[in-house]
């Protein structure tokens, strides 16, 4: 297949991505409201957020450089190029013209997007964004190293650190075909993604409360557009990080031409795995409570280990 | 059932036991580390009945459902009950940070891996990565006891350190001999109810828990 | 006839004990408890010379004596009777001053039996899972024993004792799965028998060497807790000074033996299978830092019987070594050393509780003229201990001379050196601390009423062996050590 149309097909998803971003917090919310006995806000409530931000003028500390702008645009630029690494809903057999879908080339995106989000909170000089910047930068510390050896030991087994080739191989084979250190690996993805997706029990989305928060923090100094590019970013990575478990541990369902039917059984696939992986998500925030910031190492410490052990494994 | 079906389901029910084992590791909660050590028992089971119908060897289909009954319901059970009994405070008060536990944790299991890779043909005797599983089981086990205060507490990481034996056990050669299994789960039923019985006794007469005594020394 | 009389061993005692549940007079629970023992003491006897005439018995693949297992039967036999019989003056003192309530007694006296049963299965065993499972058994029942006063310090020691002892009794549960494993491997199925010690000893050279030295590693830290080998030895100071009187003595004299025996077992194919270097390096690994270990704890101790218990881990660690030296020689002071040491701990235990009750103290500063208070027993604790540091004409002195003359024949200078300098270090130490509690004057306080004679006749039985084993060499129990060392030896 041509390169043109690989990158095509690519930005395509990443357009999907950063669409359906909002409606996945949405969706979460929601379910969060339902599962404590509420109304909550409807699906659609992150949308009209951004819609709302756009529209305000923004407000800027006197202290902040010029740079501090451009941090917005540069966290969501790195996110959406980050998406466009992952296969959402096609996954070629055949070998891939262009680098697109490394999946170390989206951790280092996505840990570049939270760079510069922490970056940006110190030069606005505020007290809170500087704390929120090193708290995220300290549960960086440690969901990074994880995912990285979470992918490696699943790159292990498919001889490639391509994501779409990973998921095309693996989605040949039974679910049944998990080794033990594929088990491993899900856990600790699964103990990482909250963190990774700033919930609970690491983080939490809701509130602006100065002991708790963490992204949160970051984002204090931010107004208008700016924030609403931040936000929009938060929303994508969040469903990156969901996306990844589905391409890494079940793209089953995936597309591997480009026939109607064929995409029409992946965008289902890709609806059905992000709604379980969303509830996942939802139902642990309601069921858990936010972890004093101290005992969160102890909690990703597990996701680490587990990772680590996951490719000691593999290896050994 | 297929001798590689079940080495792959072995090998798949050892790194969920590895899951369990840390998690007990890593709780901060007394409840969490007993359900995780019952859940760990239920995966033992399962084991059992895999090798079972892998075997066709009745004896451990006794075992598996022996080990259900006992290890995932009925100690767990003791120890809730115990818990509830005393009333004391539910959080673990490790004696060396969690953290480090668990960079302790990463060493056994990967010593206990090179050990087992290590061993030539007679690995063989052995179904899958049970004996490695086991081996880092039953010295996770030895480190939950080391590095937590509370008397209950060491109660699960013994409890899970048997867990891997039983683990390597049933799966060496067709599992060991029936009467020599009962015999071993009888003991440790019994060490269990004895200990619970110390843990009531002394919080009952000294009201403190009996593994913060230390009275004895030198 | 003599396979049978393997299975009435241990299910004697386990009946009387379950029978004494049932009885509720003191006197009657008194006369059940000696006759028990002697009846156990005479079965053991039975069996042994069974096994000296006509070879090693073998009771349906569970239950096995041979020479090895004769030498632990007899000694677990005899501490059986000599306790039983202190027990009698022991338990009227423990009644009357109120620390054991009457209508608990039979609980006390049916677990003595208990545990005296499961030792005998520990010794009898064949079958590796069997030796486990009554090792385990014997964990239970003594740590309930331990703790049976229910003393804050009692109970703190009990836990101690179950959760070391069973955490480490699961690695030797580990060490004879692996074992079990080789074997099974090495017969290339499973056969009738798979699990039995002389089995596997049969074929120890074909088993494969890795495996079996992970097993023997599990077996030696595991048994060897249960041993009080250091450093894993923690608790048994604690528990063996808690105990009450009669079972320190059997858990100093008779259990820390039987752990020993399970050791043995396993070393015997370990040498088989690894040769003889890598099982007796890890020996007398252990029991050079046991010895070691011991010897400022020793020093320094004021309890009495805390003092005894470390006492027990460094003779644990001279059996040890004598076993980790190796050559006839080494092993045949082991198991010479096994008897003797147990003989004589059991006695200073005894006469310690004797101690400890007139003056109402554990604190050997406070306990002076105890010679003149007692002059049995005075004279008895200055025998023992001076037998238990290793001076003529006591057995100990004759064990510990074996030993070290295996030691240098083996070439082991350094450890040979070590061991000697701890000896005459815990020699002088043991003198000074014991010649304290016998000499001087008594305080007022301090109980001077006659010495009972039931303690003072299990006493003067274990005296009288302590003293015979030293001056001579009874041509049977010769007989029967040279072929259990030769059991060993492979």
């Amino acid at each position: 297949m041509k390169v043109a149309a690989h990158i095509a097909v690519a930005l395509a998803q990443a357009g999907l991505l950063v669409l359906l971003g909002p409606l996945v917090t949405g969706f979460v919310q929601k379910l969060k409201a339902r599962l404590q006995c509420r109304q909550g806000a409807d699906l659609w409530q992150p949308y009209r957020d951004l819609w709302k931000l756009l529209r305000k003028g923004t407000v800027q500390s006197d202290t902040a450089s010029p740079f501090f702008q451009v941090v917005p645009v540069l966290a969501l630029a790195a996110t959406v190029v980050s998406a466009t690494m992952m296969p959402v809903l096609w996954a070629p057999t055949d070998i891939v013209p262009v680098p697109l879908g490394d999946a170390i080339l989206l951790l280092a995106l996505l840990a570049l997007a939270r760079f510069v989000t922490a970056i940006g909170a110190f030069d606005a000089g505020g007290a809170f964004g500087g704390m929120g910047a090193s708290r995220e930068m300290t549960v960086g510390l440690l969901v990074e190293p994880a995912l990285m050896m979470v992918v490696f030991s699943i790159a292990v087994v498919g001889g490639t650190t391509d994501l779409g080739d990973i998921a095309a191989r693996r989605s040949t084979l039974a679910a049944l075909s998990w080794q033990a250190p594929d088990l491993l690996a899900l856990f600790a993805l699964l103990v990482l993604i909250p963190a990774e997706a700033g919930r609970i029990p690491v983080d939490n989305p809701d509130t602006h409360l100065e002991l708790t928060m963490l992204h949160e923090g970051m984002l204090l100094e931010h107004s208008g557009p700016g924030l609403a590019c931040l936000a929009l970013a938060t929303h994508t990575r969040q469903l990156i990080v969901i996306n990844l478990v589905a391409a890494l541990f079940l793209p089953v369902g995936m597309a591997h031409g480009m026939s109607p039917v064929e995409l029409a059984v992946a965008l289902a696939a890709f609806a059905a795995k992000t709604l379980v992986l969303a509830t996942f998500l939802g139902v642990v925030e309601s069921s858990y409570a936010k972890l004093r910031f101290f005992r969160v190492p102890q909690f990703l410490g597990l996701g680490l280990l587990c990772a680590f052990l996951s490719l000691a494994l593999r290896i050994l | 059932m297929s001798p590689e079906m079940a080495t792959r389901l072995i090998d798949d029910l050892g790194a969920l036991l590895l899951v369990t084992m840390l998690i007990i590791l890593a709780s901060g909660q007394l409840f969490r580390a007993i359900y995780a050590v019952a859940a760990q028992a239920v995966f033992l089971g399962i084991a059992g009945a895999v090798l079972a119908a892998a075997t066709g060897n009745v004896d451990l289909w006794v075992i598996a459902g022996i080990t259900i009954v006992i290890k995932a319901v009925a100690l767990p059970w003791l120890l809730i009950w115990v818990v509830k009994r005393i009333q004391m405070c539910r959080e673990i008060e490790p004696v060396i940070p969690i953290s480090v536990t668990l960079a302790f944790a990463a060493a056994i299991v990967m010593l206990s891996f090179h050990l087992s890779a290590s061993l030539g043909p007679v690995r063989q005797a052995v179904t899958g990565n049970a004996l490695p599983v086991g081996i880092a089981l039953t010295l996770l086990g030895v480190l939950v006891m080391a590095s937590r205060k509370k008397a209950l507490t060491q109660m699960v990481g013994l409890f899970a350190s048997e867990n891997g034996i039983f683990f390597v056990a049933m799966a060496v050669s067709q599992g060991m001999p029936l009467i020599i299994e009962i015999g071993v789960i009888l003991d440790v039923v019994l060490g269990a109810l004895v200990m619970g019985i110390m843990v009531l006794r002394v919080r009952s007469t000294v009201d403190t828990d009996i593994a913060d005594l230390e009275t004895l020394k030198g | 006839m003599t396979s049978s009389l393997l299975w009435i061993a241990p299910l004697v005692p386990t009946a009387i004990g379950l029978c004494m549940l049932l009885v509720r007079n003191p006197r009657l629970l008194g006369v059940l408890d000696v006759g028990g023992s002697t009846v156990v003491l005479g079965l053991a006897l039975a069996i042994a010379s069974q096994v000296d005439a006509a070879g090693p018995v073998s009771a349906a693949g569970i239950l096995r004596a041979d020479e090895l297992s004769v030498v632990f039967l007899v000694l677990v036999g005899l501490l059986a009777v000599a306790t039983s019989v202190a027990t009698v003056g022991w338990m009227r003192q423990e009644l009357a001053q109120g620390e054991m309530r009457a209508d608990r007694l039979r609980y006390y006296y049916a677990l003595v039996h208990g545990f005296i049963a499961t030792m005998l299965v520990t010794v009898l065993a064949d079958n590796l899972g069997v030796l486990w499972i009554a090792m385990e058994g014997t964990t239970i029942t003594s740590a309930v024993l331990v703790g049976f006063h229910g003393h804050k310090h009692g109970l703190e020691a009990a836990w101690k004792y179950i959760i070391v002892t069973t955490i480490g009794i699961s690695f030797g549960l580990f060490g004879t799965v692996l074992v079990y494993g080789a074997a099974t491997h090495a017969q290339g199925g499973v056969q009738a028998g798979a699990m039995n010690w002389s089995t596997i000893v049969a074929l120890s050279h074909s088993l494969d060497p890795g495996i079996v030295r992970i097993g023997f590693i599990f077996v030696m830290v595991g048994y060897g807790t249960k041993a009080g080998l250091a450093p894993v030895h923690m608790w048994l100071p604690d528990a063996h000074s808690q105990a009450p009187t009669p079972v320190s003595a059997l858990l100093s004299g008779a259990l820390i033996k039987c752990a020993l025996l399970g050791i043995l077992r396993f070393h015997t194919i370990a040498r088989g299978a690894c040769g003889p270097a890598f099982s007796e390096g890890l020996l007398l690994l252990f029991g050079l830092i046991s010895v070691v270990v011991a010897t400022p704890f020793i020093l320094v101790q004021h309890d009495l019987k805390r003092l005894l218990g470390y006492h027990s881990v460094e003779h644990v660690g001279i059996i040890a070594l004598g076993l980790g030296f190796g050559g006839r020689i080494g092993v045949f002071g082991a198991l010479l050393h096994v008897i003797n040491h147990g003989v004589t701990k059991a006695l200073t235990f005894l006469i310690a509780g004797d101690a400890i009750n007139r003056y109402g103290t554990r604190d050997m500063r406070k306990m002076r003229g105890y010679l003149g208070l007692a002059p049995w027993g005075g004279t008895l604790l200055l025998m023992g201990a001076f037998s238990l540091a290793g001076a003529p004409p006591f057995s100990i002195f004759i064990s510990e001379l074996m030993v070290l003359r295996a030691g240098i024949g083996a070439g082991h200078y350094v450890a040979v050196a070590i061991f000697l300098v701890m000896m005459i270090v815990i020699f002088a130490g043991l003198i000074h601390h014991v010649g304290q509690v016998a000499f001087g004057v008594a305080d007022q306080t301090a109980d001077r009423g006659r010495e009972a004679r039931w303690p003072l006749l299990g006493m003067l039985l274990l005296a009288v062996v302590m003293v015979l084993l030293g001056v001579c060499m009874p041509a049977g129990i010769d007989r029967v050590l040279t072929r259990a060392t030769e059991i060993v030896l492979g």
